[in-house]
């Protein structure tokens, strides 16, 4: 490739501010922002800042498709947004990943997914073959070809979406939060796709909310606060900003405080012993053992399907043992109603928009509490919702809330029924660094308040810094049960994880 | 109703000779409401799904079908009196409203009749859905010059009905998780819907925006597409659409006779 056509700008907005229709302020204010032929660009920012609009910007959706008020040029290889005919001729140079991976799942099986873009491009059928076994294999999704997508977890999903975008070789990648949902092997052979495809040519923008192995290929970083560019730099002169400091792992003002720890010999206030559980004679669980102490942080880490969400499920009664028996506070949970056991375990879901059903934000955190007691007074509803900082927001529409804010009402709809046990599936998946040690200083309250806490993560690095104890499971058996060392548990962290980013280990102080 | 990979003689099929199944049984079961033909009908596909080992997957729909005959068999007996009384809804003897609902053989003919040809049309559109990869139906449509929207909405409509299953099912445990007890019974069902509705309709709508673009992104609309796989008929097609063409043949001969 020549220095020429290095420099040669393929996505460039200028001065592009956009608000939505129905609204007042701003998504994007003034943005100016040239991409060249063969860049990787990473957006960054806090929840909220504009990033996922600047990927809508960037691909032309908003003028084709949004409406709202625009205003600035987009350009994709050198001709405006507005020339093109509509979003499939704009789909010739410009694959878009979005962030809800299961709305771009189309078809019945994986293999058919990633195929069937590449059918729609003309080119000769060896090559769509040799395509098609390229991506598939770089993604790691082989062994899936024959699943249906809506059965794949959401890392499986999230690269099976990458792959199908891929297949069909666009000069230019727009990616939302690509690897959300990627442990750190997964993200890290993404990273290395893209920065190969990057040298070939392709250029790519990246939104990300954390900063993660992605940014370890990115030519400039770009951080973006309140719809506007803050700062473009490298990695080395980004670090200089308090705000993306922020964003990191280790610039989070909360670790985990040692002065709590667990009381040992305390009675369990969860007991599992060997539990078995079968889905259609399948194994899913295959005796487990496990007890969980009053105010104990449990992280339960372990690869998609290794069984994870199963156990969860056992403590409330939704699954209920096919061998085995499980106990909390007392109750037998393969026997105990679930509106029962619902008092005293609270389950999180990963997504809070699978609770989220009221007009107003109280009466979201109501709806529980009055099912326990239907003459309950508003005071555990008032008391949640200041925990978890929303209690300003009590009249506003669910929905309305901002991701971290959903995630944190879905929080309080939980601590309001006052369980001893609160369950968490994926409780940062989706936020920054920042939202994100917001739950977890919460979570971190009600475990000095003596509540046991366990949380399912594919995020060995949450478990790491925040649980006093990390379970590992495989093909649905615990491999391990460490206790988290309580000295200096950041330090220690920064310096030996082995997912970790290199700056960060090298240009933070552990608190 | 889903595409399953397997590797059954239906399966191998010509996706063209499935579909021209699946039409011929619409049809032949629209043109009569002889009990003995339409059951012969549905028995026929019955056959089709054992001999291609996917009798299972057909299995799955006769509750579907059951509740379907039993409410069809309810409306008819409410609204036609035709034929022999074979006996009362409420029998004669209860004081006042006895025998005010009597079941006439004409009635009874006709839920089965209606049943049996729900069933034949079912198990036929099962056994293509099935047996064909989505994206074969989609090539099919394109070179029966049908519109991409009819197929595009087709393909969604197969792909988004387990998916927005397994959402209902997730609310719905969210909301259990919650001590939710709507209570048993149609009551309780009903009560237990406006929780899970409003989530599952607001999160469906959230995705179609992304799915629209996703769609035009990838070109489907693009109108120029090759397959990857170039299927064309073999010998069993043209097997089969012969034995069609026959068994066709003599169901209109016993008709028309």
């Amino acid at each position: 490739m020549s220095p020429e056509i290095e420099r040669e700008t393929v996505l460039g907005l200028q001065g592009v501010s956009y608000t939505y229709p129905g609204s007042v302020t701003p998504a994007l204010k003034g943005i100016d922002l040239d991409i060249r032929r063969g860049e990787i660009v990473f957006v960054t920012g806090p929840t909220g800042a504009g990033k996922t609009t600047l990927c809508l910007a960037a691909s032309g959706i908003l003028h084709h498709e949004y409406g709202g008020i625009i205003e600035g040029t987009v350009t994709i290889l050198g001709k405006d947004v507005q020339d093109y005919r509509n979003m499939g001729e704009i789909g010739r140079s410009v694959g878009v990943v979005f962030d809800d991976a299961d709305a771009q799942l189309i078809f019945t099986t994986v293999e058919e997914e990633v195929a069937s873009g590449l059918e729609n491009l003309g080119i000769p059928r060896e090559e769509m073959q040799q395509r098609l076994r390229y991506v598939m294999e770089a993604t790691g999704i082989v062994d899936l070809a024959d699943r249906a997508p809506h059965t794949l977890s959401g890392g499986q999903k999230q690269r099976v979406v990458l792959a199908a975008t891929l297949a069909l070789g666009t000069e230019i990648l727009i990616l939302d939060e690509p690897t959300a949902e990627l442990d750190t092997g997964a993200t890290r052979a993404v990273a290395s796709l893209l920065r190969r495809l990057a040298d070939e040519g392709t250029t790519v923008l990246i939104v990300e909310q954390k900063l993660d192995e992605l940014t370890e290929i990115a030519d400039r970083i770009i951080l973006i606060e309140d719809g506007s560019i803050r700062r473009v730099g490298s990695l080395a002169e980004m670090m200089q900003d308090a705000l993306l400091h922020h964003l990191t792992d280790d610039g989070l003002p909360f670790c985990r405080q040692s002065v709590t720890a667990p009381e040992n010999g305390a009675p369990a206030i969860v007991s599992i012993r060997n539990l078995v559980h079968r889905y259609d004679g399948v194994a899913a669980l295959k005796g487990i053992d496990l007890d969980v102490a009053p105010g104990e942080i449990v992280a339960v880490v372990g690869e998609n399907g290794s069984g994870k969400t199963t156990l969860i499920k056992h403590l409330n009664g939704l699954l209920r043992p096919t061998e085995g028996s499980v106990s909390v506070d007392g109750l037998d949970a393969a026997t105990v109603p679930i509106a029962d056991l619902a008092r005293r375990v609270g389950l999180v879901f990963q997504n809070p928009d699978t609770m989220l059903f009221a007009e107003t934000v109280e009466d979201e955190v109501a709806f529980g509490v009055r099912n326990i007691d239907p003459h309950c007074n508003n005071e555990p509803v008032e008391a949640a919702l200041r925990e978890v900082g929303l209690l300003h927001r009590r009249t506003d529409y669910p929905r309305s809330l901002s991701r971290g804010e959903r995630q944190r009402l879905a929080i309080a709809c939980v601590i309001a029924m006052q369980p001893k046990v609160i369950v968490l599936d994926e409780p940062t998946t989706g936020l920054d660094a920042r939202e994100a040690a917001r739950i977890m200083e919460i979570l971190e309250r009600l475990r000095q308040e003596g509540r046991a806490i366990i949380m399912v993560t594919h995020d060995l690095r949450l478990g790491e810094r925040y649980a006093d104890r990390i379970i590992r499971m495989e093909q649905g058996r615990i491999i391990g049960s460490e206790s988290a060392s309580m000295e200096e548990p950041c330090l220690r962290l920064c310096s030996t994880s082995p997912g970790r980013a290199p700056f960060t280990a090298s240009t933070h102080s552990p608190n | 109703m889903q595409y399953v990979a397997r590797e059954s003689a239906f399966h191998r099929l010509h996706p063209l000779t499935k579909l021209i199944f699946a039409a011929l049984v619409v049809a032949l079961a629209v043109l009569t409401s002889d009990l003995v033909m339409l059951a012969l009908l549905a028995g026929a596909v019955v056959v089709v799904a054992i001999a291609s080992g996917l009798a299972r997957d057909l299995l799955r729909q006769v509750p579907l079908l059951l509740s379907l005959a039993a409410s069809l068999l309810l409306l008819t007996v409410l609204t036609i009196r035709s034929g022999a009384i074979l006996g009362y809804l409420v029998p004669p003897t209860v004081p006042v409203i006895g025998g005010a609902f009597p079941i006439t053989a004409g009635a009874v003919d006709l839920a089965v009749a209606m049943s049996l040809r729900f069933a034949a049309m079912l198990f036929a559109f099962q056994l293509l859905v099935i047996s064909t990869q989505p994206r074969d139906l989609v090539h099919l449509m394109d070179r029966l010059r049908m519109p991409v929207d009819y197929t595009l909405m087709l393909l969604i409509a197969l792909r988004f009905i387990p998916s927005l299953q397994l959402e209902g099912k997730r609310i719905h445990e969210a909301q259990l998780a919650r001590a939710y007890n709507p209570g048993k019974g149609l009551a309780g069902k009903i009560r237990g819907l406006f929780p899970i509705i409003i989530p599952l309709v607001s999160n469906s709508l959230g995705k179609a925006t992304v799915l629209g673009l996703t769609i035009d992104l990838r070109g489907y609309r693009s109108g120029r597409r090759t397959p990857m796989r170039n299927l064309s008929p073999g010998r069993a097609d043209v097997a089969c659409i012969c034995c069609m063409a026959l068994a066709t043949a003599g169901y209109l001969a016993v008709l028309l006779v």
